[in-house]
C-alpha cells in the first residue's frame, strides 16, 4: 500500500459581494478495494451557515454547503490522506470476446451486471451517434478479448487526439472532440466512453488526481534536489473504467495513453462530468468571478521525511 | 325511467337533436343507437329541448362573456399573442352514471396506490429492478428518473400525493388510461371554474340534476397538505409554486391558491437559509413548510437537478432530503409519465398489491423487448409512436413527439424505423383507440366530438380521494385525434349524476373547526410589490394617456377647430411627449398635415407592438395584473380583464374615441374598486404608491408643456389642461372666470385639497413611504421618506406671485422650470429606491464556473525509463 496526501485548493473571486451561494462537492475520496480514504476534510471560508456530508447514487461522497454571509472570495481547500494498493496490470488476452460482455449486459441479471448495465445508456453528456460507432469499430473487430480491444482504443484517442487545454469548456459536446480531435483529460475520457457505449459496453467516467512528480527515493538516486518537485503543478484528472465480467472494472487512461497502476488516485465515478462535478454552486449577486485551481499530490514517507 | 324520442321535439322547437349522427364503430356518449338516448341523459335533454336553440345561444354567450370576465385563459406557446387565449367551454356537460364512475374510481384509486409502491421501490430498494419485473433501461433512460432524489423519503412515505390520469371509452364501452399525469397534474382549477359557470348559466337544470360536487376534492387536498407538515411547526406555512405567468395554465395557479388561500409565489421569492425554505417577504424572511408545486420537478433545483433553470430554487433538494420542507408531488415522480410503463403495470399490481389491475391501460408495448419491437415494426400502420421520454422539456412542446403511424409517409417511415431500431429503448408503441363521442353545442345544434376525460386524486390519510367529475375535452373537429388544448380543442365539464341529491360542501371552515383568527391575509412577496406598483404606475399612465388622446382626437374630429384651434400643435406636442414616439406631427406644417396623419395617429393609440402606445400601455397593465391575480378581489380582475377587450387594432377614429371614454371609466372602477375591496396592507400601498408616483410625473410633464406652448398665460390652451386632468368642473365652480394660468397651476400644483393636484399626490405618498416595513432600528427617515419630504419641500416653498403678470418674465419661467426638474429628479430616484429596498430581494443567480478536468498532459512518471 503507498499512501498519499492530497491538497486541492479552490478560489473564486467575485468582482461584487456574494450574499449567498448553495454548493455542492465532489472532493472527498470514495473507498474501495484498491483504494482507502484514511482522513479527508473540507476548509471552507467564509465559514458555511449549512455544511452536509452523504452519499450520492453512485456511493460517491457528497458535501453540500451553503453560505450566508456576504463574500468576494470563496475558498474551499480538500485535504484527504489515502493508502493505495498498486494495481497488477491485467491480462489483456483473458478477458472476454467483446461480444460476449455486451450479451451478458443485456440479459444477466446479477448485481454485478445490472449495476455494471446503466453505465450502457445515454447521459447527461454522452449522447450516442453513429460517429462513435464509425471511429471505434477498427478497435473492436470481431471476436477480440474486450481489455485488448479496449487498450486499442485508448492508444488510438491517445495519438489521434492533441492535447489543447483552449479549445474546449465543461459542456463541448463529445462530437465536436471526435470531429476536432482536440480536448483535455475530460474530453479524452468522455469520447473512450461515448466509443465504448456505442457497442453497448459499460464504461463509467472517474474523477480523482494523478502523481506528477518522481517518487522521492528514485528523484534522490538520480540526484535531483528536493525542490525539483512541482508543487501546485498537479492538477484534476480524469480517466475511463471498463467492465469485464470476471475482472471487474478496468481503468484506461487514453490522455496519457497507459493503464493505471499506482500513480492514480480515485475521488469519484458516475456517468460522465456531470455526475462527478468536483465543485459547482449557484450564487446570487457577485458580478463576474474568476476561478483558480491548485492541486498537490505526494506520497507521503516524502512528507514526513522533510518535516 | 324511459328513453326520450329525439325525433319528436317538444312543441314549438325545432330538435336539437334532429341531425345528431354518431359516428360508426365508436361509441356514443349520448345514444344507443341512432336518435336513442341513453336514459340518463333524458333530463338534461329534456330540459335543453325545453330552452330552445335561441335560448341556447344566448347562454352559450352567457357562458364566453363569464369566462372572458372571470379572465379564465390558457397561454398556447406558438402563439405570439397566446398569452392569455379565453378558455374554451362548451355548454354541454358529458354525463356519467353514478354506477360508471363507481367502477371508474376504483380503478384509478387502486392504480394511484400501486404508482405509489413503485415510486417507493424505485427510488429506494429498486427490488421489481433487482427481479426483473422492470427492466433497468426502462427507467434509467427517462429523463424523469431523477438520481438526486433516490433515498430520499417523503413525509408518511406519500410519494405520489396527486395524480390525474387522461380516460377514454372505446368502442365496446370500457374505459382505458390514456395517460398518466404525475408530475403537475394541471386542469383541476379548470374544472372547477367549468362548474361554477355551468352552475350559474344553468342554474335550475344544475340544481336538479343532482350532480356530484367538486369542492371536497379541494377540501382534501388542503386537509392533506396540512399533514404535511412537520409536527412541531404546525399549522405551517404552504406556498404555491408556479413557473410564472407565461406558463400554458397560469391562470390555474392563480386562481387554485386563492381558492385554497396559499401564496402564489415563483421560485425566485423563495430562498434557502439555514437549511429551510423561507419565502423573501417585504416584512423579511418567512419560513415555508409545504410547497404545492406547478414546476416540473426536474426545474425545481438549479444546483442538484437542471443548471440552466431559472424556474427553482437553489437547494431545494437538499431541504426535502433532510425533511426540512415537503413537496406535493414529491421530486421524482416524473417517471411515472413514462409510457413504456403502462406494458408492465399488470405484472406490477398483481405483485405489489396481489391484484389484478382494474382499469387497463391503451395496449403498449415498449419497444426495449425484442418481441415486443417485432410486432410494432411489423404493425407500424395502426399503432400510435412516442418516444419514452420526451426530448425537450415540456415548456417547448407545443404539441408532442407522438407520431401516427397511418399518417406517415413512406420516407418518414423508413426514419422511424431506424431511429427505433438504433435505440429501441426509447420508443413505445400503443394502439390506436377510437374516441366515443359526446354532444357538443356547435351554431346552434349538437354534433358528436371525440371525447377524453380527465380525472383528478389526490391522497388522503392512506388512501385517495377522486374529484367526482373532473375535466373533459372534446377534439375541434369529428375525427380529429389529438385532443389537446395546445391545438384549439374546447373543455367540457363532467357531471356525475348522483342517485341522490348532494349535500353542498364549502370551503369556508365549517363550525367544527374553530377559525383562527388573522389579520395579515398573508404575506406580499417582494415580486407581488413590485408588480402591485408597477400596476399602480400603468393604471395611471393609462388612465391620463387616455385622457389626453380623447381630448385631442375630439379636436380632430371637428373639422372647425383642426383649422382654426391655435392650441392644437400644444396638444401634440403633449401627445408626442406621452407616447414617445414623435410623429412629426408638431411645429409649422402641424395643422395641414394632422388628417395625413390620421392613419399614423391612430398606431400610437391602438399599434400594440409600438413603445409607448395606449395599447402597448394597456397590455403592460394587463400583464402586470395576470401577475397579481392572486391579489385582486374577482369583480376587480373582472374590471381588468373588460379593458381587454378595447383598443383593438382596427378601430376607425370615432370608435376609438368611444373605446378611450370606456376605458377611462373602467380604470376609474378599477381604481374604486381597489380603493374599496383591497385591505390596506402593504401590498395595497405599492399599489398607491405606483399610481400617486405617475400621477406626479404626468401632470408636471403636462404642465411644462402647457407653459412652453402659452407663455402669454391664458385661453384654451389651459382649458385643455384643466379637461385633461379633469378638474374643468372643480376650476369653474372656484372662479367662475375665464381660464387663467396662475389659478390653474395653483390648483394643479399647490392645491393639496385638489385630489388631481401635485400636491396631494405628494402628500398620500408622504403617508404610504412612511407605512412601508423599515429597519425597527433606524432612527433616522429612511432614503425613500427623505425624497418625498424633499419633493413637498421644494413645492410647498416655491413662490408662483409672479404668475399673474400678463407677461411672463424670465424668472417666473425659471422658478417654474427648477420645480419640475427638482420634481422629476426626486420621484425618479424615488421609483430607484423603492425597487432597491423592496423589490430587489430578485437577485440574479449564476453557475459558478466548474472546473474542468484538465491534467498537464505529465506523463506519470515511470521509474524504468529512468
Amino acid at each position: 500500500m503507498i499512501p498519499y496526501a492530497i491538497v486541492h485548493t479552490t478560489r473564486y473571486r467575485y468582482s461584487l459581494p456574494v450574499p449567498h451561494c448553495q454548493n455542492e462537492a465532489y472532493l472527498l475520496p470514495r473507498s474501495f478495494e484498491r483504494q482507502q480514504c484514511q482522513t479527508s476534510q473540507l476548509q471552507i471560508s467564509p465559514a458555511p451557515a449549512v455544511y452536509q456530508e452523504r452519499a450520492d447514487f453512485f456511493g460517491n461522497r457528497v458535501a453540500y454547503f451553503a453560505i450566508q454571509e456576504p463574500h468576494t472570495v470563496l475558498e474551499v481547500t480538500a485535504s484527504s490522506t489515502l493508502m493505495l494498493r498498486p494495481t497488477a496490470l491485467p491480462s489483456l488476452q483473458a478477458s472476454p470476446a467483446w461480444e460476449d460482455v455486451r450479451q451478458a449486459l443485456v440479459h444477466d441479471l446479477g448485481p454485478e451486471k445490472l449495476d455494471a448495465r446503466q453505465f450502457v445508456l445515454d447521459s447527461p453528456l454522452i449522447s450516442a451517434d453513429p460517429a462513435f460507432v464509425e471511429y471505434v469499430a477498427p478497435s473492436f473487430s470481431q471476436g477480440r478479448c474486450l481489455l485488448e480491444a479496449a487498450h486499442d482504443l485508448m492508444q488510438r484517442i491517445s495519438s489521434d487526439l492533441t492535447y489543447d487545454p483552449d479549445f474546449t469548456t465543461v459542456a463541448t459536446p463529445v462530437r465536436d472532440v471526435l470531429h476536432h480531435r482536440r480536448g483535455v483529460c475530460q474530453d479524452y475520457a468522455q469520447l473512450a466512453i461515448a466509443c465504448l457505449r456505442s457497442l453497448g459496453l459499460a464504461a463509467r467516467y472517474v474523477s480523482g488526481y494523478l502523481e506528477t512528480g518522481p517518487p522521492p527515493s528514485l528523484a534522490h538516486q538520480a540526484g535531483q534536489s528536493e525542490s525539483a518537485q512541482l508543487v501546485g503543478v498537479a492538477a484534476s484528472h480524469a480517466w475511463v473504467s471498463v467492465y469485464s465480467p470476471g475482472q471487474g472494472w478496468v481503468d484506461f487512461d487514453p490522455t496519457n495513453n497507459l493503464m493505471p497502476t499506482d500513480q492514480h488516485l480515485t475521488l469519484a465515478w458516475g456517468r460522465d462530468y456531470s455526475d462527478v462535478t468536483p465543485l459547482k454552486g449557484v450564487a446570487f449577486g457577485g458580478g463576474t468571478h474568476e476561478l483558480d485551481v491548485a492541486v498537490d499530490v505526494r506520497r507521503t514517507a516524502r512528507l514526513r521525511f522533510r518535516e | 325511467m324511459s328513453d326520450v324520442d329525439l325525433a319528436v321535439p317538444t312543441p314549438g322547437h325545432t330538435s336539437l337533436f334532429a341531425d345528431y349522427q354518431a359516428p360508426a364503430g365508436s361509441y356514443d356518449e349520448l345514444c344507443r343507437e341512432p336518435q336513442q338516448p341513453r336514459s340518463h341523459w333524458e333530463y338534461v335533454i329534456r330540459s335543453l329541448e325545453a330552452l330552445g336553440p335561441q335560448e341556447l345561444l344566448r347562454r352559450e354567450q352567457e357562458v364566453r362573456r363569464l369566462l372572458r370576465e372571470n379572465g379564465v385563459t390558457y397561454n398556447v406557446y406558438s402563439d405570439a399573442r397566446g398569452e392569455g387565449r379565453p378558455w374554451a367551454l362548451d355548454l354541454l356537460p358529458t354525463l356519467l352514471t353514478s354506477q360508471e364512475w363507481r367502477d371508474i374510481e376504483r380503478g384509478l384509486i387502486q392504480r394511484a396506490e400501486l404508482f405509489n409502491l413503485i415510486l417507493a421501490d424505485l427510488y429506494g430498494p429498486q427490488q421489481l429492478i433487482k427481479k426483473g419485473l422492470l427492466p433497468l433501461h426502462l427507467i434509467y433512460s427517462h429523463s424523469g428518473f431523477l438520481r438526486a432524489c433516490a433515498g430520499i423519503t417523503p413525509p408518511s412515505r406519500r410519494f405520489l400525493f396527486s395524480y390525474a390520469a387522461d380516460l377514454a371509452r372505446s368502442p365496446d364501452g370500457n374505459m382505458w388510461v390514456l395517460s398518466d399525469r404525475t408530475q403537475t397534474p394541471s386542469g383541476a382549477g379548470y374544472a372547477l371554474e367549468n362548474r361554477l359557470t355551468l352552475a350559474r348559466v344553468f342554474p335550475s337544470l344544475y340544481r336538479d340534476a343532482q350532480v356530484h360536487r367538486l369542492a371536497l376534492y379541494f377540501r382534501t387536498l388542503r386537509n392533506s397538505l396540512a399533514t404535511l407538515v412537520p409536527q412541531q411547526r404546525e399549522p405551517g406555512r404552504t406556498v404555491l409554486l408556479t413557473p410564472g405567468p407565461g406558463n400554458e395554465t397560469y391562470f390555474e395557479h392563480a386562481y387554485v391558491a386563492q381558492y385554497l388561500d396559499y401564496t402564489l409565489v415563483q421560485g425566485s421569492d423563495l430562498t434557502l437559509r439555514d437549511g429551510r425554505v423561507w419565502l423573501k417577504t417585504l416584512d423579511g424572511l418567512q419560513p415555508v413548510d409545504v410547497i404545492l408545486r406547478r414546476v416540473d420537478d426536474t426545474f425545481c433545483d438549479p444546483l442538484e437537478l437542471r443548471k440552466d433553470s431559472l424556474l427553482g430554487t437553489p437547494g431545494l433538494v437538499q431541504a426535502t432530503r433532510t425533511n426540512q420542507v415537503a413537496v406535493a408531488n414529491p421530486l421524482g415522480v416524473g417517471i411515472l409519465e413514462n409510457p413504456a410503463l403502462m406494458a408492465f403495470l399488470p405484472r406490477l399490481c398483481r405483485e405489489l398489491l396481489g391484484q389484478e389491475l382494474r382499469l387497463p391501460s391503451v395496449a403498449t408495448w415498449w419497444c426495449g423487448g425484442e418481441d415486443e419491437r417485432r410486432y410494432v415494426l411489423a404493425h407500424l400502420d395502426r399503432l400510435v409512436i412516442k418516444p419514452v421520454s420526451p426530448y425537450l422539456p415540456r415548456v417547448t412542446q407545443a404539441t408532442s413527439d407522438t407520431v401516427f403511424g397511418a399518417q406517415l409517409s413512406a420516407m418518414e417511415r423508413e426514419a422511424l424505423i431506424a431511429r427505433i431500431q438504433a435505440q429501441p429503448h426509447r420508443y413505445v408503441a400503443q394502439e390506436y383507440l377510437p374516441l366515443s363521442t359526446t354532444p357538443t353545442f356547435a351554431d346552434g345544434k349538437l354534433v358528436p366530438r371525440p371525447l377524453v376525460l380527465r380525472s383528478f386524486l389526490v391522497a388522503r390519510d392512506d388512501a385517495y380521494v377522486v374529484m367526482p367529475g373532473g375535466l373533459a375535452r372534446v377534439a375541434p373537429g369529428p375525427d380529429s385525434w389529438d385532443v389537446s388544448n395546445q391545438t384549439g380543442g374546447m373543455s367540457k365539464d363532467i357531471w356525475v349524476l348522483a342517485s341522490e341529491p348532494e349535500q353542498a360542501v364549502s370551503l369556508l371552515p365549517s363550525a367544527e373547526q374553530p377559525v383562527a383568527l388573522t389579520r395579515s391575509g398573508g404575506e406580499i412577496p417582494s415580486r407581488v410589490a413590485d408588480n402591485l406598483f408597477w400596476l399602480g404606475r400603468y393604471t395611471e399612465r393609462m388612465e391620463s394617456s387616455a385622457r389626453v388622446f380623447r381630448e385631442m382626437l375630439l379636436r380632430l374630429l371637428d373639422t372647425e377647430v383642426v383649422n382654426h384651434d391655435p392650441y392644437l400643435p400644444g396638444l401634440l406636442s403633449a401627445v408626442t411627449h406621452q407616447a414617445v414616439t414623435y410623429l412629426h406631427l408638431v411645429g409649422q406644417a402641424g395643422n395641414r398635415r394632422l388628417m395625413a396623419k390620421e392613419l399614423e395617429l391612430l398606431a400610437v393609440i391602438l399599434e400594440p407592438t409600438k413603445s409607448g402606445s395606449l395599447r402597448s400601455t394597456l397590455d403592460a397593465l394587463l400583464q402586470a395584473g395576470r401577475s397579481v391575480r392572486d391579489r385582486l378581489s374577482d369583480d376587480t380582475a373582472r374590471v381588468l380583464n373588460a379593458l381587454d377587450q378595447e383598443l383593438s387594432p382596427h378601430m376607425r377614429l370615432d370608435q376609438t374615441v368611444e373605446s378611450l371614454t370606456r376605458v377611462v371609466s373602467g380604470l376609474a372602477s378599477f381604481t374604486g374598486l381597489s380603493v374599496e375591496s383591497m385591505s390596506r396592507g402593504q401590498g395595497f400601498r405599492f399599489l398607491e404608491i405606483g399610481r400617486r408616483l405617475e400621477r406626479t410625473l404626468h401632470t408636471i410633464s403636462l404642465l411644462h408643456t402647457a407653459c412652453e406652448m402659452a407663455p402669454g398665460g391664458r385661453g384654451a390652451l389651459w382649458e385643455v389642461v384643466l379637461a385633461m386632468t379633469d378638474s374643468l368642473q372643480t376650476y369653474r365652480r372656484r372662479y367662475y372666470t375665464q381660464v387663467d394660468a396662475q389659478a390653474v397651476l395653483d390648483l394643479l400644483l399647490h392645491d393639496e385639497s385638489n385630489p388631481r393636484s401635485v400636491g396631494y399626490q405628494l402628500a398620500r405618498l408622504q403617508e404610504h413611504v412612511d407605512g412601508l416595513p423599515r429597519q425597527a432600528t433606524l432612527p433616522h427617515r429612511s432614503p425613500a421618506q427623505r425624497l418625498v419630504l424633499q419633493s413637498l419641500t421644494a413645492l410647498r416653498t416655491t413662490d408662483i406671485e409672479g404668475l399673474s403678470q400678463a407677461v411672463w418674465e424670465e424668472p417666473v419661467y425659471e422658478t417654474l422650470d427648477e420645480l419640475f426638474a427638482q420634481l422629476g429628479t426626486f420621484l425618479l430616484a424615488l421609483s430607484d429606491v423603492l425597487s432597491r429596498t423592496y423589490f430587489s430581494h430578485i437577485e440574479a443567480q449564476q453557475q459558478l464556473m466548474e472546473h474542468q478536468h484538465d491534467s498537464l498532459r505529465h506523463r506519470p512518471y515511470d521509474p524504468l525509463s529512468l
